[in-house]
Order: structure tokens, then C-alpha cells, then sequence
């Protein structure tokens, strides 16, 4: 098992190799850079002469593995870099700064799914064809065609313009919260509903199900101590990998709701074409799906025994 | 990557070549479809939904003969003009028929999605299935791969290489294909992973078939269900991707109409004029929907085991 | 005029008896000798009183403001930095805000006393405002974006810095002379005017300003601001000489408005680190700044102004203009930095529920074209788009006449300067057509026009987002594809880079080709060799009359040279040149302390001190 998990982040190590040199590439490829972002529109006093010594300033002007080395050499080093469009703030404080946020947002946001979703799901299942079966089937397919960005306009204008309830957007008190986190959860509850009926009905399948009915244990008893445990199993797992969808989620929430999280910083670095700290994101995303991924394999190899791990 | 298609796939056309030549075969399928078939008509928001796709299909066909008036024409002097009876779902910011562009945009929905779902599915199938069935270093290589593109966030992944190539509708097809076959690719592995140690596939190995043919024959059939399931579902959530990246202003070319992009254009007099928005975010959400519940229908109907994907 | 009793109205009142229009000359007249002060006039002094100018130098009044009218801000982004409207009475709806006068402070320090209601409690309250991206950096280094400026202004002060309505007031200088050649200047400090530390600032600071940021070393963004400065001395603690190349039209406006950072603060920790912790002079410091999510800044009782009436000033980042419109209509947020769509500028100026400032841009709105591309080589083709193009329509019904046409690279707003006399392209497809088959250019079997294996063919890029101008191009894209174009509209992150290094043919946004805050100088985008040349535009003729434009310091003579640079931007078309839009600023009427009218709405966040909010 050790030797298991010794191997895969080792590999993970690798994935995350391939992964930076890849978005560095991609980055490079792309136009714009963060001299032209920092001047605005209105930056017509600018000479040549300027212009190529700010691309120098800041290594622009080097060919581009050179600069990617220079970036691996200092991310060894625990050592992330310098935004460029924020010079001078280090991009891992950067990061840190916005992550918090996000933070909240997708936990409260998952927090809210588990909490419906998953009774919805076991209802759903063990009233299996029924109005309610079929209610909350609709309703969490429903849940997975909206688009959260719509919604979330219409939100704002119901909650906030017509009703006057709660603040149209940004951080403060607990009613700023309620909005973003309904929106960025509504997709996920719709999942994991859909998960937990499936995963309900598989188990509920199974012949041990049968046999504990047989037994002529309570059906109660059957449901709670049998399969919805056993259901929840695979759910756990599976909230894991829902990490990486979770995460580009907030990067639409966030900015319609002006969240100050690391969607919005990531938006907003990509289109100021901020490299370093387009790099540190990808990056830090990368390791929470890899960690993520490496957990849900082991979860799995437990949960199924058939499967061998190595 | 390729070449490992072109393997899987001159290996399919050999065994079905060879598939051809049974003839009781097809007579068991079809008994199969109308017994599935069965199963699907008792889902009844799946048929109502089937209907709905179907009429949508037709239009993204022939949307021509639908559209009232030009997709395309702007009258800057009817600006937002709410809906009246002439103009159903109202004008846009520009003042282009709201119901015509909705129109043109169903065949921009399909076109976008039915073939990046093709791409996505083919890749993640294949990739799978060697990944679930050979194992060792065959699927430690292709699981990193997918491991490596699941880790990237997809929305970087697209908003980069979309603003690269340069937003059109071939780069969204292909972006969207090219990334988000991981996650089939992952579950098609673990189905086959489980179904390699069945019983039958052993039976087949023992009795002298080859790789291809075991997982044509026998692994494949048993992880359809799922990924046929996974593929409708799929469509929905690649409309919704697609809807995301105009949303970001890099999806379809103006001044073709996509929903996203309607939507996006829309965003912004949403004070103003709501129906420019409201009525592309109403389409997406009953054509997604409508996907998701024909999902659901097929899993009922194909998935014996009823395994949610 | 006379029962303005705000901050700016005490200010103006100096001069009593005076209405503003009379001050705004009287401020020309004194500041004589500075070379441009005549564009001051151009810009503020609206139409008619052009010519009574240069005659009374004498700079009789040391503590006037000194006129010009640049400013090294009021080019930032697109559209800020308003320009007078011909009428400016128009320019307010209901300015309920003043009307029971403001914080009327004396002199150096702020109290209640002479206000003109008297009322209590009328100091305080936080001012939220917002933009539409994260607050970078509270450097002055990086204050070219409004949504920093905004901040920055709060923090620091120039030697002289640019009011609402385009007077250059003397602020850290308490006077200044400049030599009869033009080639240096001499600045009169303030004593007694404390950084936010405690430390009084001096001279000293001064020089180190102006000579880190122009050392092509430290390869600041605003370094060229300091170009053509030769030394910067300091005579004694509270006098800075500095010394030119040669007679510059633009110093004042340019490097005078450079922000100055304290010696000893920004010595020690250096720019980087600066960017997140300034000091200046200015009426507020930083409290919290948090980039992506909001900065706030609080007031500074010390300031040599007076204690600030505001306790605190905090922006907020909002980057959907619909939010930003439901913000201030809930009254979540006072005022938004950034604009808002013309629908919601309309409604919320027609609701009467807002303190509304309506101000004329200076910034071109207008399609850069590639002139090095075959097709946009040919002049031709660049007057048939013209012709194609209805502009009078995107006014009027696209921007519901918060617009003014162009005819040239010069706002007719700027009535000084502005050349109506030019040769014009009023919407005629008909001409459009039979100009572009006269010059050669006729269809091919798809419809699409070419001329000697060249189609008139190419991408219109358009800024990510950009939903302000997004529905004009798609607009020209019909336009021009109707007579025989083929013109795709791309997405674009970086519409100005890929124009200045060709990868684009054309793009849409908003620009100065000469004329920002009245200086009609346009060498950094029409001449042949500048960096910002987008259209690749090259004429020998148009850089001669630059060059001289620059050297002549006579008013008379600049107008005409500027006329002849009008009229040959029309004849080549070197962009298709659209309109000037108007810029439009709200407040909640509870902000208080507002004047009634500005020419410049963006400008007007610099005066925040002067504001205090009436808390429900």
C-alpha cells in the first residue's frame, strides 16, 4: 500500500511536470503579455525604447524554455514567482490571498449539495417510480441543465433588485453568501442526487439486501444499516473527483458575483495574460486533482476488492 | 494517440467483418432493442423528451425554413424591441429577430455538440478501453494521461487554447472535444477494469480469442449501456460548456447566433431588455434537460445493473 | 455659481465675484507663459471666449491655477477623462447634491463652520465606489487604469494636478515660474504638508520622484512622462528646479502630474513592495487593500488641506456592468468608476434618483485598420468604409445620442481646436460601391470584392467581454460586408498589442490621436514612427505638421498647424473614425459635497476629500 502511494505521487510529480510545461506552452503561444495590460488604452506617451526595456525587465524579451526554466529553477525552490501585472506582491501571497474565499465558497456550496442531495437521492430510490421518484429525478436533471452563470443573473435580479433581500454581490456579511453559494451548488446537488439514487439502487439490488430482508429485519433497519451505508461509500469518492468541476465553477460564479476568489484571479490573470500566476493556479489546481485522484483510487481499490492496486 | 485509434479501429472493422457472417446474430440484437425499447417507453418524461429532441433536430436540419426572418439583419431603430406578434421572442441589441437567431442557433447547438461529443467519446472510449483491459504499463501510460488532462482545469484548458487557435466554431468543437474525454475515458477503465474479470472474458481468453476481439466482442457490449448513457448526458453538458465559453467571449464567430453567445450579448441589458437573455437560457435549459432525461431513460433501459455514471 | 460652497466652489471663490467661466479665463490669463495654456481654454472655456488669451501673462496671482490642460490620466482607458460639452448647463440633471451647499471648509484645516446648511453630522460616512478589475497596485507607476487611478489620487499629490474642469491647480507647488526660454521651472513648495507618516514633505522627495521614475534603469511604465527633463534640482527644502531640453508643451501636464512618493518610504522598501504599500501627502491612507475584492482607504487628518470630510473611501471590484447598475440602484454602492451600458446611463440618468455627470470623451471611438494590409493600403478602399458605414445611425440609435460624431482625430468637444472645415463621408453605400469599382475593386463569383489576387477580406478583432462596442462591430460587419467585404469578427484578450504588432487587421476601441485633456498634440499615434501608431499610418506630411505643432508655443499657430493635421487625417483616413461618446458618472444623492456641473466626470474622484456622505 505505502509502496502504492510512494508510486502514484511520484507519477502525480510527473503529471504536474507535464502539466506546468504544457500551460507554459500554451501561454506563450498566446497573445498579448502583461506590458500591454498594465498600460491600458491610454498609453500613447510610450517609445520603442520603453516598450523594450519593460520587456526586459521583466524577461519577455528570452525565449521561451529559457523563461520556463528560470520559473522551474525558482518553483523547486519553493519559490512561485512575482505577478507581473502586481509586481511585487509574491504570486503564492496572491494565491493564498484569494484562495480563502474560494475556499468557503465551494465548502459551503458542497455542504449544501451532501445536505440535500443525498437524502433526495435515498428517497428517491427507495420510493423508486414514484411522483417523488420522478420529482426529484426532473428536478435534479434540472439542476444539471441550468447554467449556473444564468441563474445566478436572474438571482440577482428577483433577490436583490425586485425583493431587495439580499446584497447583489461581493463579500460581507452572511446574506452575501447565500446567492453564490446556491448557484455554484445547484449543479452539484443535481449530481450527486442523480449519484445517490444510483448508487441506493445498485446497492438495494444486491443480494445481501435481500437476505437481511429475508431475515425479516425491519425495513428501516435494512435501508439504514445496510444500504445506505454501503451507498455512501462510492459517494464519498466521487465527491472527490467532483473537485476539479468544482473549482472551474467558481471561476463564472465568482465573477458574476464578484467573489474575490481565485476564479475571478485566474479569469483575471489569464486575460492580463499574467503568466506566473496563471502557472501557480494551474498548478495548485493540478495537485488537488491529483490528490484527489490518487485518494479515489485508493477508496476504490478498498471499497473493490477485485480491483488490485499496482 | 492516433495511431493507437487507427489500431482499435481496423481491429473493429476485422471482427465486424467477421461479426457479418453470423447470421443469428441480428435477430438476437433486435430482440434485445425492442425489449430495451420497451423499458425506455415506461420513463415517460424520456419520450417526451425524445419528441422534443426529435422536432429540434429537424429544425437544426433545415432551420431555413423555419427562421421568419433574416438571423442576421440588424435594425439598429428596433434596438431591444420587446415580444410582439411579429417578432415572438422580441429583438435583440441590435435589433435581429430573437426567435430567428434562436433558430439558427439550435443547428449551431447540434452541431457543436453531436460532434464534440463524437471526438470526445471516441477518444475517451478508446483510451479506456485499452487503459481498463491491458493494465500494466499500458494503463499506467494512459491513465497518467488522463490523469494529466483532468487535472487541468478544463476552463483554462479551453479559454487558453480557444484564445490561441482563435475563437471559431471548429475551435470550440475541437477544444471541447479534445478535453473532456478524460472523464469517459475513467469511467469506461473502471467498467472494464471490473468486467475483465468476469467470468466470460476468462472463458473467451481460455478458448483461444484475441484482445480485440474479447474487447469488442465481449467487453465492449457489457459497457455500452453506460457509455451510451454517458453520451447523452454528455450532449447536455457540452451545450452548457459551450454556452460557458461564449459566455467568456471566445466561443461561436458573430455574427453566426449560438445560445451561449445570445446569452452572453444578452447579459448585459439584462436590466433593460431581460428577453435577450432569458429566452436563449431557456432553450439551453430545455434542450439539456431534454438530453438528460433521454440519459436517463436509456440507462433505465440499456443498464442492467442501473449503474449511475 | 455664487452659492457653490463645496470645496471646489471655496476654491473658486477665491476669486470673488467671479462665476466660473470668468475664472476659468482669469486662471488662463495668469498662467501665461506656460506654452500650452491655451489648450486650457480649448478645453474648459466651452465656446466663445477663445481669444482674449495670451496678452496678460504676468501670473499675477501666485496661488491661481495654472493653466493647461493635459494630464497624464485622462487618457488611461477607453473613454474617461471627460471633455467640456458644448453646453455645459446640460451637463447635470437635478445636481440635488449641492444644493444645500457643502462642506465648505476654510483653509488649511477642515471644520463645519461656514457650510451652507449648518447641519449636523455632515461630515463622515464611507464612500463605496467600484470598478470593473482588480486594483493592481497603489503605485503612481501604475495608476494609467482609472480603477487605480482612482485610488492612487486618494493617497498621493502632484506638484500640480488637474481639476474637474481641466485647471491645473497647484497643489504640492504652491507657485511656480517658468524661464523666459521655456527650458526651466521653478517650483514653490507648501511647507507644513505631512506624508501619512508623520514626515513633512520637502523638495528632496521631489527629485527622488521625479528621478527614479524617469531612470531608464528602474524601467518604470510612466518613464516617458519624464522625457526631455534634463535635471532635477533641489535649491532649498521647499524649492525644486527643473530643467528641459528644450521648450516642451507637454511638461507640465505630463511630469508635473507626476504623484510623489515619499524618500524615505519608498527608498527603503522599493517599488515592488510599494505597489502594496504607498504613502503620499494625499487626503486618505491605505486602511485594507485587498486587490481582487476591494481597497479602502481613510482619511488622513492631517492633511495640508484640511482633515478629509469622509471617513473612509472604499472601491469595490464588480466586473459585470449589470450588477454594477443594480449595486448603485439598491444603493449598495455610490457611484461606479467604470461605465455602465447606455441603456442603464439613460434610465439612471432619466430615474432623477442619481447625482448625474455627463462629460464628453476625448477618446476617439473608432476601427484601427492595418494600413500596411494590400487592401487597407489602398486609400480607396479605407474612404468606401467610411461611406459604408452609417455613423449618424450608431450615434443615434446605438448609443442613443450620448454621442458625438467624429470628423477627425480631434473631439469637437475641443472647439478650439476642432476643424469642422474637412472633407466628410456622409452614409452613401451607393458611393461606397462606385468608389470601390472605380479604384478596381470589383466582385468576385462569391461576391466578395478583389483587385489583383487581393480580396477585401479580414478580421475585425474585438475585445473578450467587451459589450459596449461588441454590437457596433457586428454593426460594421454587416455594413461593410453589404458592399463587397468579407469581414470576420474575432475575440480578441489584447486588441491593442496584436494591432501595434500586426498580427490583427483591425480592431474597435477607443483612443487619443491628439487631444487628451486638450492638448492637441498627437506624435505618439500619427506619427510614422510611434509605437502606438496602430494603423501603421505613414505620411510624411502628417509628421511635419506634428513636429512643428510641438515646437510652436504660439496658440494661433498651433490651431492652424492642428487644422491642417485635421484635415489630412480625413482626406487619408488613416482609421475609420466613428465618434466620441459621452462618459457618464452617478452618485447616490447621499453623497454630499458635489459640485454642480464638471467637465471632466472622472477627474472628479480626485476631489473626494471635499465629499461626506449623509448616513441614513
Amino acid at each position: 500500500m505505502y509502496r502504492y502511494v510512494i508510486q502514484r505521487l511520484l507519477q502525480g510529480i510527473i503529471v504536474l511536470f507535464l502539466v506546468s510545461i504544457a500551460t507554459f506552452g500554451i501561454l506563450q503561444a498566446a497573445p498579448g503579455n502583461p506590458v500591454e495590460t498594465m498600460l491600458g488604452e491610454g498609453a500613447t506617451q510610450l517609445t520603442q525604447e520603453d516598450y523594450d526595456r519593460l520587456l526586459q525587465k521583466w524577461g519577455l524579451d528570452k525565449p521561451w524554455y529559457e523563461q520556463y526554466f528560470t520559473w522551474l529553477g525558482n518553483f523547486v525552490t519553493g519559490d512561485f514567482g512575482q505577478s507581473m501585472v502586481r509586481a511585487g506582491v509574491p504570486v503564492h501571497e496572491m494565491v493564498l490571498e484569494a484562495a480563502w474565499p474560494t475556499i468557503q465558497l465551494t465548502s459551503l456550496s458542497l455542504a449544501f449539495a451532501i445536505l440535500v442531495a443525498l437524502p433526495a437521492g435515498m428517497i428517491a430510490a427507495i420510493r423508486r417510480y414514484s411522483i417523488f421518484d420522478s420529482g426529484i429525478m426532473v428536478w435534479a436533471s434540472a439542476g444539471i441543465a441550468l447554467p449556473n452563470f444564468w441563474v445566478g443573473l436572474m438571482l440577482i435580479i428577483l433577490l436583490a433588485l425586485y425583493l431587495g433581500w439580499l446584497p447583489p454581490s461581493g463579500g460581507g456579511d452572511w446574506k452575501h453568501y447565500i446567492m453564490p453559494v446556491f448557484v455554484l451548488a445547484i449543479n452539484e446537488t443535481a449530481v450527486l442526487a442523480r449519484l445517490m439514487r444510483g448508487a441506493m439502487l445498485e446497492v438495494l439490488g444486491q443480494d445481501y439486501i435481500t437476505t437481511a430482508r429475508a431475515k425479516g429485519l425491519r425495513e428501516y433497519v435494512v435501508i439504514v444499516r445496510h444500504a445506505v451505508r454501503n451507498a455512501l461509500l462510492p459517494i464519498v469518492t466521487v465527491v472527490g473527483l467532483r473537485m476539479a468541476f468544482l473549482l472551474s465553477g467558481t471561476v463564472v460564479v465568482e465573477s458574476i458575483f464578484a467573489w474575490p476568489g481565485i476564479g475571478q484571479l485566474f479569469i483575471t490573470s489569464v486575460n492580463r495574460s499574467d503568466y506566473q500566476v496563471v502557472q501557480a493556479i494551474v498548478v495548485l489546481f493540478t495537485v488537488l486533482v491529483i490528490v484527489a485522484n490518487i485518494v479515489t483510487d485508493l477508496t476504490y481499490a478498498i471499497i473493490d476488492p477485485r480491483i488490485r492496486l499496482n | 494517440m492516433s495511431g493507437q485509434s487507427q489500431n482499435i479501429a481496423d481491429q473493429g472493422a476485422d471482427i465486424q467483418a467477421r461479426e457479418n457472417m453470423l447470421a443469428g446474430e441480428g435477430h438476437a440484437r433486435r430482440t434485445e432493442f425492442s425489449r430495451s425499447w420497451g423499458r425506455f417507453k415506461r420513463f415517460k418524461p424520456g419520450v417526451v423528451a425524445l419528441i422534443f429532441i426529435g422536432l429540434l433536430s429537424i429544425v437544426a436540419i433545415i432551420p431555413g425554413v423555419f427562421e421568419p426572418y433574416s438571423y442576421s439583419e440588424t435594425n439598429l431603430r428596433e434596438r431591444g424591441e420587446s415580444p410582439t406578434w411579429e417578432h415572438p421572442f422580441g429583438r435583440d441589441d441590435i435589433g435581429r429577430d430573437v426567435l430567428s437567431r434562436l433558430i439558427r442557433g439550435t443547428r449551431v447547438a447540434f452541431i457543436v455538440a453531436l460532434s464534440a461529443m463524437t471526438i470526445s467519446l471516441a477518444i475517451g472510449l478508446t483510451v479506456g478501453a485499452l487503459s481498463g483491459y491491458f493494465g500494466g504499463w499500458v494503463d499506467a501510460t494512459l491513465s497518467r494521461l488522463v490523469d494529466t488532462i483532468m487535472a487541468f482545469p478544463l476552463l483554462v484548458l479551453m479559454i487558453t487554447l480557444a484564445a490561441v487557435i482563435g475563437p471559431s466554431l471548429q475551435t470550440t468543437v475541437v477544444v471541447i472535444g479534445l478535453t473532456v474525454w478524460s472523464q469517459y475515458a475513467r469511467v469506461v477503465r473502471a467498467d472494464v477494469l471490473s468486467v475483465r474479470e468476469r467470468e466470460f472474458v476468462f472463458a473467451a481468453r481460455a478458448i483461444g480469442a484475441n484482445d480485440g476481439r474479447i474487447i469488442v466482442r465481449h467487453v465492449m457490449p457489457n459497457v455500452l449501456g453506460p457509455i451510451i448513457v454517458l453520451a447523452s448526458l454528455a450532449v447536455g453538458g457540452i451545450i452548457i460548456l459551450e454556452a460557458a465559453l461564449s459566455f467568456l467571449g471566445l466561443g461561436i464567430q458573430r455574427p453566426t447566433p449560438s445560445w451561449g453567445g445570445m446569452l452572453a450579448d444578452g447579459r448585459a441589458h439584462i436590466r433593460n431588455y431581460p428577453h435577450i437573455a432569458i429566452v436563449p437560457g431557456i432553450m439551453i435549459f430545455l434542450t439539456v434537460l431534454a438530453f438528460n432525461l433521454i440519459g436517463d431513460g436509456l440507462r433505465d433501459a440499456l443498464d442492467p445493473r442501473q449503474r449511475e455514471s | 455659481m455664487s452659492e457653490d460652497t463645496t470645496a471646489i466652489g471655496r476654491i473658486l471663490n477665491r476669486f470673488e465675484g467671479t462665476n466660473r467661466r470668468d475664472f476659468l479665463k482669469r486662471s488662463v490669463i495668469m498662467g501665461a507663459t506656460v506654452p500650452t495654456f491655451a489648450t486650457l481654454l480649448a478645453a474648459c472655456g466651452g465656446d466663445d471666449d477663445d481669444d482674449d488669451d495670451d496678452d496678460d501673462d504676468g501670473g499675477d496671482e501666485s496661488d491661481s491655477g495654472d493653466p493647461t490642460a493635459t494630464t497624464q490620466r485622462s487618457v488611461p482607458t477607453s473613454a474617461v477623462g471627460g471633455q467640456p460639452t458644448p453646453t455645459e448647463e446640460e451637463m447635470t440633471d437635478d445636481a440635488t447634491a449641492t444644493e444645500d451647499g457643502g462642506g465648505g471648509e476654510e483653509e488649511p484645516t477642515a471644520t463645519e463652520e461656514d457650510s451652507g446648511g449648518g447641519d449636523e453630522g455632515q461630515q463622515g460616512g464611507t464612500l463605496i465606489l467600484m470598478g470593473h478589475h482588480e486594483i493592481a497596485s497603489l503605485s503612481p507607476d501604475d495608476a494609467g487604469p482609472t480603477v487605480h487611478w482612482v485610488m492612487v489620487t486618494q493617497i498621493h499629490n502632484a506638484l500640480v494636478e488637474l481639476d474637474p474642469w481641466y485647471v491645473l491647480q497647484p497643489t504640492l507647488a504652491e507657485s511656480f515660474e517658468v524661464s523666459e526660454d521655456g527650458m526651466t521651472y521653478t517650483f514653490n513648495l507648501v511647507q507644513g504638508a505631512p506624508f501619512h507618516d508623520g514626515e513633512e514633505f520637502t523638495s528632496a522627495d521631489v527629485k527622488y520622484t521625479f528621478d527614479f521614475y524617469r531612470d531608464p534603469e528602474n524601467a518604470m511604465l510612466t518613464a516617458s512622462n519624464f522625457n526631455g527633463i534634463t535635471d532635477v534640482e533641489a535649491s532649498d527644502d521647499y524649492t525644486v528646479v527643473i530643467s528641459l531640453e528644450g521648450p516642451n508643451a507637454a511638461f507640465l501636464s505630463r511630469a508635473g502630474q507626476a504623484f510623489i512618493v515619499p524618500e524615505h518610504h519608498h527608498s527603503a522598501i522599493g517599488e515592488d513592495a510599494y505597489k502594496s504599500d504607498p504613502m503620499g501627502t494625499g487626503p486618505f491612507s491605505v486602511r485594507e487593500y485587498r486587490a481582487a475584492e476591494f481597497t479602502e482607504v481613510e482619511a488622513f487628518p492631517d492633511h495640508f488641506r484640511g482633515a478629509p470630510l469622509l471617513d473612509a473611501v472604499r472601491e469595490r471590484i464588480v466586473p459585470e456592468p449589470s450588477v454594477r447598475t443594480i449595486e448603485l440602484e439598491t444603493g449598495e454602492a455610490d457611484s461606479s468608476v467604470w461605465a455602465l451600458v447606455t441603456e442603464d446611463n439613460l434610465r439612471l440618468r432619466d430615474s432623477g434618483d442619481f447625482v448625474t455627470y455627463q462629460t464628453s470623451s476625448v477618446a476617439c471611438n473608432h476601427f484601427p485598420m492595418n494600413n500596411e494590409r494590400p487592401y487597407f493600403a489602398d486609400r480607396e478602399v479605407r474612404r468606401a468604409l467610411m461611406y459604408a458605414l452609417d455613423r449618424d445611425l450608431i450615434v443615434d440609435e446605438l448609443w442613443e445620442g450620448l454621442a458625438v460624431k467624429a470628423t477627425g482625430n480631434i473631439s469637437p468637444a475641443l472647439d478650439f481646436y476642432y476643424e469642422p472645415d474637412v472633407t466628410e463621408y456622409p452614409y452613401d453605400p451607393d458611393l461606397a460601391i462606385e468608389t470601390l469599382e472605380n479604384a478596381g475593386w470589383v466582385a468576385g463569383s462569391d461576391g466578395v470584392r478583389e483587385k489583383d489576387g487581393v480580396r477585401l477580406e479580414w478580421t475585425l478583432a474585438v475585445i473578450a467581454g467587451d459589450q459596449a462596442r461588441r454590437p457596433e462591430a457586428e454593426f460594421a460587419q454587416e455594413s461593410w460586408n453589404a458592399i463587397g467585404c468579407n469581414v470576420s469578427i474575432e475575440d480578441t484578450t489584447a486588441a491593442s498589442s496584436g494591432m501595434r504588432d500586426g498580427t490583427h487587421d483591425m480592431a474597435i476601441y477607443n483612443w487619443t490621436y491628439g487631444g487628451g485633456s486638450g492638448e492637441p498634440d498627437g506624435s505618439n499615434t500619427l506619427r510614422s514612427d510611434a509605437l502606438n501608431n496602430f494603423s501603421k499610418y505613414k505620411s510624411e506630411q502628417m509628421d511635419e505638421l506634428l513636429d512643428a505643432g510641438l515646437r510652436e508655443t504660439d496658440p494661433d499657430a498651433r490651431k492652424e498647424i492642428y487644422s491642417e493635421v485635421q484635415k489630412l487625417v480625413a482626406e487619408d483616413v488613416p482609421f475609420i473614425y466613428v465618434k466620441y461618446w459621452d462618459w457618464f458618472n452617478f452618485y447616490n444623492p447621499r453623497v454630499k459635497g458635489l459640485p454642480d456641473s464638471v467637465l471632466s466626470g472622472g477627474t472628479l474622484y480626485s476631489m473626494a476629500y471635499t465629499m461626506w456622505k449623509e448616513e441614513e
